[in-house]
């Protein structure tokens, strides 16, 4: 049966959202031409299309997950997250940033408790990827700043860089999950990890920190002079030492070159 | 642009293609697959030196009674003006409501309405890019009761009063004739044929509806014999065009999309040789 009154674009448009969404609109099937294909079953080819592809989407972004969880349950973990959030813009490795919160309290993977851990680690990842490569902090930059200048400065990171704490050893999980690794057992009671996720000149990575380096990075993200990164990160490891830390994130380009000469711009006091 | 085949690039080709430049007329990617700062970005600005680009957006949204998303159309724009492609597209479909995204190129009623909207979207864009954009024919599942343009009547007039070109998909024909219970030959002799300024060739999947077959255009198969036929009659009734062979989902090997780019070469080779005897 057609409808007498056709309905209107921001109403048919409105509809079919719903309709994609997952709720059946009778308004909507009474538009569309049915004959040994019902319009309902034209319609779901639509439905399914819309889930299936952003499941593919999310799969390819967690892609850890969707190994460590295999393809029938991360469908159906996807499905429920996609009913609940769909993309706000059509840049597809924009989406999922809720995506670990929600795995978090994905009741039937409860038995994974470090799997939003997983999710998280991807999520940073792919933001990585998709950062601009700027520039990095190297010696040179620093070659003209007297050293007693030095724990005076706070030091930028690069677009895309995160750090990622977990209470389980992450990177050993993680790498275990990729394709081609060797089926070895991981001691999920081995730790907790910290890793400093980078984009580096042709991907992006993840570096395993201690607790001191992790600290340090943290409050340099912060916006805290060396100094007092310095300072915290001998608190939570008192190995930590300053200038092998700084050598080795230096070595790493984990810090962002400046935007003006180092040392030229007024300094924060110290404290 | 000269009528060339080439084809899509994928990301599981891109350093086979950046490190060896395969012969391929011109390469297109999708718009929304380059927005961020990924390193493929980079190696596609070095393929600059080597082949013509054309930038594929799925995701505008022209057929949207919303209003385009400004921010989106501001990244796809600032692409445009990076890349400096020989051509831009999408699709006359919709895929935004209400501020969220839908993944898919979903149908529009053919109606004066519809129609209204999509020529201001595309005006808007073309607006917006300081050049003519190519509006690409869908595959459609379903028909509204209550259009009152057939597909290519509406291209038709589209074209007409926003000034934009067709980007004319074979298999999108073949799928939408089939689906749709249409002849492709007649879907086909619709169109404003001085305005198609390229040609999309993919493969289909073969899916059941209500017991009975029905194509979905998946881009996952080498492109299909109904295809090729409507290709080689476009090509004698319209004239050669860049012509792309698209492939998105169980991806091959390169050698592969090459080959299926050298057929169309073929087909191109062959109308051009034939409109030189003709003048």
């Amino acid at each position: 049966m057609q409808n007498p009154m056709p309905l209107a674009l921001p109403d048919l448009q409105a509809a079919f959202a719903a309709h994609v969404a997952g709720g059946d609109r009778a308004d909507l099937a009474a538009a569309v031409v049915g004959d040994s294909i019902s319009a309902e079953a034209r319609l779901r080819i639509y439905r399914h299309h819309v889930a299936y592809s952003l499941g593919s989407a999310l799969a390819a972004t967690f892609a850890t997950v969707h190994a460590l969880v295999g393809e029938a349950f991360f469908r159906s973990m996807a499905q429920r997250f996609i009913g609940q959030t769909l993309p706000t813009q059509p840049v597809l490795t924009e989406y999922g940033a809720g995506f670990p919160a929600f795995v978090a309290g994905y009741e039937p993977a409860a038995s994974l408790p470090y799997l939003e851990d997983v999710a998280r680690l991807d999520w940073a990842l792919n933001v990585a990827f998709h950062s601009p490569a700027d520039r990095r902090l190297t010696a040179a930059d620093l070659a003209g700043i007297a050293p007693e200048r030095l724990p005076s400065l706070s030091i930028a990171v690069p677009a895309g860089t995160a750090l990622i704490g977990s209470c389980y050893p992450l990177h050993r999980i993680w790498n275990a999950s990729q394709p081609g690794a060797s089926a070895e057992a991981v001691d999920l009671s081995a730790g907790r990890a910290n890793l400093l996720v980078l984009r580096r000149a042709d991907d992006a990575a993840f570096i395993v920190l201690d607790a001191g380096e992790a600290a340090f990075v943290a409050s340099v993200v912060e916006g805290t002079s060396l100094e007092i990164a310095a300072e915290r990160a001998t608190s939570a490891g008192p190995s930590f030492d300053l200038s092998t830390a700084f050598a080795r994130l230096l070595a790493l380009e984990a810090f962002a070159a400046p935007q003006q000469k180092l040392g030229d711009g007024p300094l924060k006091a110290p404290g | 642009m000269k009528p060339v085949a080439g084809i899509g690039l994928r990301s599981p080709h891109l350093a086979e293609i950046g490190r060896d430049r395969p012969a391929a007329g011109f390469l297109e990617i999708h718009a929304e697959n380059h927005l961020g700062g990924s390193p493929a970005g980079q190696a596609i600005e070095r393929l600059r030196e080597s082949y013509e680009l054309s930038i594929h957006a799925v995701g505008l949204s022209l057929g949207s009674a919303d209003d385009l998303d400004e921010a989106h159309l501001a990244r796809v724009a600032a692409l445009v003006r990076r890349l400096k492609p020989a051509l831009v597209s999408d699709h006359l479909s919709w895929s935004v409501h209400g501020g969220r995204y839908f993944n898919d190129l979903l149908p529009l009623p053919y109606t004066e309405e519809a129609l209204e909207v999509v020529v201001r979207n595309v005006g808007c864009l073309q607006e917006a890019l300081g050049r003519q954009v190519l509006i690409e024919n869908p595959s459609c599942y379903l028909a509204f009761g209550h259009s009152t343009l057939t597909e290519p009547e509406f291209l038709a007039e589209l074209v007409r009063r926003s000034g934009c070109g067709l980007l004319l998909d074979l298999n999108n024909v073949v799928v939408t004739a089939h689906n749709l219970r249409l002849d492709p030959c007649d879907w086909l002799s619709g169109l404003p044929g001085e305005a198609i300024t390229e040609y999309h060739l993919a493969g289909h999947a073969v899916n059941d509806a209500d017991g009975e077959p029905i194509l979905i255009d998946d881009h996952g198969s080498r492109v299909g014999d109904e295809a090729w036929a409507l290709f080689g009659e476009a090509v004698r009734r319209y004239g050669a065009r860049p012509t792309l062979i698209e492939w998105d989902t169980d991806i091959p090997a390169l050698s592969v999309l090459l080959e299926e780019a050298a057929k169309a070469e073929q087909v191109i080779q062959h109308a051009e040789s034939d409109a030189a005897r003709a003048a």
